[in-house]
């Protein structure tokens, strides 16, 4: 087992437009790396690239320290699972699974086994004769990832590997998917605009934008520490408060004014964005340092937890409490909405346009 | 060759309901309005025409013409170009066997029954052969790029086939087309030098001292393909369209190559289109005539020629046309049978 790596990769397209900038990334042996940005950012674009399926336009794909970049695609052999799944209609679910080690020349009944054993793998014993449209969409995903595996590929891809299955089906897949990797140990690449997978299945996530990866690291990693405004807004939900940096301190438009801690270094005076998620907010009866004063607009209860919806001078707000919370404010009440020092997270405000 | 039929392109819904066909007859006792007519019940169908309507419509434009084309090919040929009905089988005997059966055996019409359906099935398999790449090219191009290919092909159809047998008469022609071209270059007398030529000779290509197209069973072939390669390619540009490219990425990232990703993926899908496109383009030659006057050997000449001189020609003998046509339409109804049925035979088998 080998790590793939990506050594400045680039891709413009012929009609000039640029879908990956310059991209660095180590995806480490036998763990699952996703790639996660919105449509558009260029992530599809760099699977394909890492699959073969479409040449960069410049740098290196390395894998275990092996340049594999002008290896075409039936010589690179990586497995992939397409977002259309891409089945072969006319030949059975064995066959499909089978095919690979068909192309490579093996005799049809190790063809078979094989097949036969990848089926039992993903839970779908005793369908190896069915034509593919016999099957449900999660069968035919199982069967896409089984034929992806079947030549045992060094490096396991998959393109937005849910986004044809159903809002239940996706959440045990994931699951399953995610066991199902850590079993064989394989090196996998998942391009996926659901934050909720990526964080379900992957040990990295690369979050993506326009083209450039703005943060790797873990799921919990890059929920707690989002590197700039745009991750802080795609990656679960935040709220941004706009303000000035004024010694150590953010001045809210508002005029009230936040501390965090660690105290953000910024130029005095500069624009910039304060970033809360709403279950690190508290309700305070009474007003005191770091608490904003916010009218309670709407009040959601989604079971696990309550979202208050405010309206406050710097802004509306969303406070998540926990179910249990004893806090039960009601619509038009003026509470305290208090912003924890050590969970507020500061950023230049430019790029705060981008996530909103 | 007899023109393509004319289409009828209107939406069916937009169609003028015959004037015979009776207006579907409503119960007297009122229906529940909650009771909506299900398709098996008999009354207006999808088409908008009733059951019985659609019944006349086929009686009169499909079985009727049929009908009187055999009810002619039973009756008896008097002096001149007159014919009486009659029961009588003779027309079929003389193409069969000939005339003078028990006698001599004369199996001229059959063997043109047997160019006919040698030319026809050759040249749909020529055709649908080089019409694959073009569609599959045409498929993989941009949408504003298939477009033009279409509207391009789509008027390409609209030269009749007299204009395009011309075409290729002058292209053809020993004193002015592609004979003289190789004469000119010197490539004739290169020929001579090889053993090409006499190949060529014995194959009806060649003169001793030129080369020599017309008339000849290859030409023949190729002008026919050439009449319905816009067909071809139309026939076959849908299925192809329809094939998700990732299904070719797919296999490549397994292991195929272009060639195998061919082999393997896109032409297995693509069979019934093939062998319909086939089909269909054999039916429509086997009534091919121009091409077959211009390019074939008077001794390789089709049933549909014969059928046009029984009719309308120098042997005017319409029971006699009747009785090629029927056999003509036999042979071609089981050729599809016999298609159809191969075909279903290999899809089990696999």
């Amino acid at each position: 087992m080998s790590d793939l790596r990506l050594r400045d990769v680039r891709k413009t397209f012929p009609g000039g437009a640029t879908a990956v900038h310059s991209v660095d990334l180590r995806f480490p042996a036998g763990e699952l790396t996703a790639l996660l940005g919105p449509s558009g950012c260029g992530k599809t674009t760099l699977l394909r690239i890492i699959a073969g399926l479409e040449a960069p336009s410049f740098g290196r794909i390395e894998l275990g320290g092996e340049d594999v970049t002008d290896l075409p695609a039936h010589e690179r052999r990586f497995g992939m699972v397409f977002q259309s799944f891409a089945l072969f209609p006319h030949l059975s679910v064995a066959e499909n699974v089978g095919y690979s080690l068909a192309i490579a020349g093996r005799p049809k009944p190790e063809r078979r086994a094989r097949a036969f054993e990848l089926l039992d793998l993903v839970q779908l014993s005793g369908l190896g004769e069915r034509r593919i449209g016999e099957l449900s969409g999660g069968q035919r995903q199982r069967v896409a990832i089984a034929r992806a595996l079947a030549q045992e590929p060094s490096v396991f891809l998959l393109d937005e590997p849910m986004s044809a299955l159903d809002a239940k089906l996706r959440e045990e897949m994931q699951v399953e998917l995610r066991l199902l990797q850590q079993r064989l140990g394989i090196t996998t690449v998942v391009v996926t605009h659901d934050q909720r997978e990526a964080m379900t299945m992957a040990d990295r996530v690369v979050v993506m934008s326009d083209g450039r990866a703005e943060q790797v690291g873990s799921p919990q990693d890059i929920y707690a520490h989002p590197a700039n405004a745009f991750v802080a807004g795609f990656i679960g939900k935040a709220n941004f408060l706009e303000g000035t940096a004024r010694g150590g301190a953010v001045r809210l438009a508002g005029g009230a004014t936040l501390t965090a801690d660690p105290p953000p270094s910024f130029r005095e005076g500069s624009p910039v964005v304060v970033a809360c998620r709403p279950e690190w907010l508290r309700l305070a009866a009474a007003s005191g340092p770091n608490r904003l004063p916010a009218a309670v607009s709407f009040v959601r209860d989604v079971g696990q937890t309550r979202e208050i919806h405010l309206d406050g001078p710097s802004g509306r707000l969303v406070v998540e409490l926990p179910w249990a919370a004893p806090a039960r404010p009601r619509l038009g009440e003026t509470v305290h909405v208090e912003f924890p020092p050590e969970m507020l997270r500061v950023f230049p405000a430019e790029a705060a346009a981008a996530a909103a | 060759m007899s023109a393509p039929a004319p289409r009828d392109l209107t939406p069916a819904a937009a169609r003028p309901r015959p004037a015979e066909a009776p207006a579907p007859a409503r119960p007297p006792v009122a229906t529940p309005p909650a009771a909506v007519p299900t398709p098996s019940e008999p009354g207006p169908g999808r088409l908008g025409l009733s059951r019985p309507a659609l019944g006349l419509v086929l009686l009169a434009l499909c079985v009727a013409p049929f009908a009187l084309v055999l009810a002619v090919s039973l009756g008896v040929p008097e002096d001149g170009a007159a014919w009486d009905w009659g029961l009588s089988l003779q027309n079929y005997r003389r193409v069969f066997v000939g005339l003078d059966w028990p006698e001599t055996t004369s199996r001229l019409y059959l063997a043109r029954l047997g160019w006919s359906l040698a030319y026809a099935a050759l040249a749909s398999v020529v055709a649908v052969a080089f019409a694959f790449p073009l569609a599959w090219a045409i498929a993989r191009r941009s949408r504003r790029t298939q477009t033009i290919w279409l509207v391009f092909l789509l008027a390409s159809l609209s030269l009749s086939e007299v204009f395009v047998v011309m075409g290729w008469d002058i292209l053809m022609s020993n004193r002015s087309g592609l004979p003289m071209l190789f004469r000119e270059s010197g490539l004739t007398d290169a020929l001579k030098a090889t053993p090409i030529f006499d190949w060529l000779r014995e194959q009806g290509l060649a003169s001793p001292r030129d080369v020599r197209f017309k008339t000849s069973v290859p030409l023949t072939v190729l002008v026919m393909a050439y009449l319905v390669f816009p067909y071809a390619v139309i026939l076959l540009y849908p299925a192809l369209s329809r094939i998700d490219p990732a299904m070719m990425e797919a296999a490549r990232t397994m292991g195929a190559r272009p060639g195998t990703v061919m082999r393997t993926v896109v032409i297995p899908q693509v069979r019934l289109p093939l062998l319909g496109a086939v089909l269909l383009l054999f039916v429509f030659l086997l009534g091919a005539y121009v091409v077959v006057t211009q390019f074939a050997d008077p001794a390789r000449h089709t049933l549909t020629v014969s059928i046009y001189e029984s009719v309308r020609g120098a042997t005017l003998n319409a029971p006699f046309g009747a009785a090629q046509a029927v056999v003509l339409l036999v042979a071609a109804a089981t050729a599809l049978l016999a298609a159809s049925g191969l075909a279903r035979l290999a899809e089990r088998a696999r």
